[in-house]
């Protein structure tokens, strides 16, 4: 029953992993770079949230609000720095992003300090389901995730512009001789990129503290669950948050509250050495 | 004035070993390591542990730069079967992991406390100035040899090898040479640099903390690197001496501009990191003393 209780509690940090990695993944799969700057465009998302909070009490709107300023952070940072960059190596767009990401840390840390901060909720009585305590409060974040989820994978499966993305994802020469104009693309990626993981940051706001390292924090495991899950595989993005989310809240009695962010690390080198397309990945030259 | 002056030097030398090794490694094999920060640290714990427990410093210096080069040789044969950008996100992951073991064991390491009162190095010589300028003579004696062999390496046959790997793999391999086992031994000889970068600053402030490990270290030094130049001797000095520049005139600032906390000071200075390592890789990939024949 505990590990039953460890695990609903792992469901939640694990959406949070996911909405992280699935933004990971749908810029690595069609930008082609790992963009270090996510964790912090999570931060910017946590820190929206939190201004729009007191004001609305409403968590809904604290949501959407953080959802559209990392949305446009992610959409300037593209046009900004690295639409500029394409066409060159790997290593130019990666130091850029991990400086983008520096850049966000040091205004959210000038804007708002050092202090952790807090989404005052009410306190409120979990549910009982058969032994296992289920946090409404955890309810309303997954139901939050889930109205992201749904949004990014209706864009991705039913509209022109999603199937024009997975259309460049897939082979980009291609698309563009289709007719795909891929700036328009690149832009509503970047979008639908920053919009996930901004929803990701008022959840993981909610769940712990704010301060402008909680994103880098998470940098390790969505990286993690994005490898996991199949770099370019939004649906193997989540499933991978999922089982790395439930994997170190069940490991914690173990391994200790520490070694849990080694444990995605060693789960990330175990899948790149052994099954680099990851659980729904095609196989992808990762070597 | 001049102790401090000296102090100043003495770290500027510890992050240009820093920059040779992280140089070395990407400007002549193009390994993209995120995770140098985590040798330093295995260099650093390694020889203050066995200096307290009465191991003579030689012998804890020689060992720190064994244990970081030895920490070295499975990330190096990782790396072989990695794209290099799934080789940055591996290697930030293990210097992460290299400093998540030192808060956890605490058997070993103390954990967040840290381990204090590391012998100095010259504790024989009148404390203060004297052993300091022995200390900056050291220093610059192993730089001075670290950057000689960098030159010799990257002028030999064997540089040669290391720079073919990094224009064209493949050709090098239809030639019959074998390139995992000259990025396994370029990682190995940098992490080695990082491991006696580390002894020397473990021993020269006598108190580490995990804290002091953190990622923002191994960026630090690719600010550098990327300022000055990728791959040259030249540019790793001229990127590390800016940058110190950098880091120990923002300290100064925070006395004319009044009002500005520490705090703000630490995010102020990320942010113009972040910025010069955008900026400098959109206008000047090169760096200062970059390679202008090649684009």
């Amino acid at each position: 029953m505990y590990f039953a209780q460890l695990a609903v509690n792992g469901l939640v940090q694990g959406l949070v992993i996911s909405l992280a990695a699935m933004s990971i993944t749908l810029v690595f799969g069609i930008v082609r770079f790992p963009n270090a700057a996510t964790g912090d465009v999570m931060t910017v998302g946590a820190f929206s949230g939190l201004i729009v909070y007191p004001l609305t009490g409403s968590l809904l709107l604290s949501g959407v609000f953080a959802v559209a300023v990392a949305a446009a952070v992610a959409l300037a940072s593209h046009l900004l720095v690295f639409r500029r960059l394409a066409g060159r190596s790997v290593v130019a767009l990666l130091v850029a992003s991990i400086g983008v990401g520096f850049v966000l840390r040091s205004i959210m840390g000038l804007a708002f300090g050092h202090q952790p901060m807090v989404f005052s909720m009410p306190l409120s009585r979990p549910y009982r389901l058969g032994g296992l305590a289920i946090n409404p409060l955890d309810l309303q974040l997954a139901l939050l995730a889930l109205v992201m989820l749904v949004l990014a994978f209706a864009i991705l499966h039913l509209t022109p512009i999603g199937r024009q993305m997975r259309a460049v994802a897939d082979n980009p020469a291609l698309a563009r001789v289709s007719g795909i104009r891929s700036g328009r693309v690149m832009a509503a990626l970047w979008v639908l990129a920053g919009a996930i993981v901004g929803a990701g940051g008022v959840m993981l706001g909610v769940k712990t503290v704010v301060g402008p390292e909680m994103g880098w924090d998470m940098l390790m495991p969505a990286f993690a669950a994005a490898i996991f899950g199949g770099i370019g595989s939004p649906a193997g993005a989540l499933l991978a948050g999922f089982i790395l989310g439930v994997a170190q809240e069940m490991s914690t009695p173990f391994v200790g509250f520490t070694y849990k962010i080694a444990l995605s690390f060693a789960i990330m080198l175990i899948v790149l050495l052994k099954r680099p397309s990851g659980l729904l990945g095609r196989i992808e030259g990762v070597r | 004035m001049l102790s401090y002056l000296l102090a100043i030097v003495i770290i500027t030398l510890i992050y240009l070993l820093l920059s040779f090794g992280l140089s070395l490694q990407y400007g002549s094999v193009g390994l993209i390591n995120f995770g140098h920060v985590g040798f330093f640290a295995i260099g650093a714990y390694t020889s203050a542990l066995l200096a307290l427990s009465g191991v003579p410093l030689l012998a804890s210096f020689c060992a720190a730069a064994i244990a970081a080069g030895l920490a070295a040789w499975p990330i190096g044969l990782i790396s072989l079967r990695l794209r290099d950008d799934y080789f940055a996100i591996v290697t930030l992951g293990f210097s992460e992991t290299v400093r998540i073991i030192i808060v956890s064991e605490k058997w070993l390491t103390n954990g967040v406390q840290g381990v204090p009162g590391i012998p100095r190095l010259f504790s024989s010589l009148p404390v203060g100035f004297e052993a300091q300028l022995a200390t900056a003579a050291l220093l610059l004696l192993v730089c001075a040899a670290a950057a000689f062999t960098i030159w010799r390496i990257i002028n030999s046959p064997f540089g040669r090898v290391i720079q073919a790997i990094r224009d064209n793999e493949d050709a090098l391999k239809a030639l019959g040479k074998d390139p995992a086992r000259f990025k396994i031994q370029v990682l190995m000889l940098s992490a080695a640099l990082a491991g006696i970068a580390g002894a020397f600053y473990a021993h020269y402030i006598t108190f580490i903390i995990p804290e002091q490990f953190v990622p923002l270290v191994t960026f630090y030094v690719w600010m550098a690197i990327i300022i000055g130049g990728v791959g040259r001797i030249s540019g790793a000095i001229v990127g590390t001496v800016l940058l110190m520049t950098f880091l120990e005139g923002s300290r100064f600032m925070r006395d004319f501009i009044p009002g500005v906390s520490e705090v703000e000071m630490a995010s102020l200075r990320i942010g113009v990191i972040g910025l010069l390592l955008v900026l400098f890789t959109l206008y000047r990939p090169q760096g200062l003393m970059g390679d202008y024949t090649k684009r």
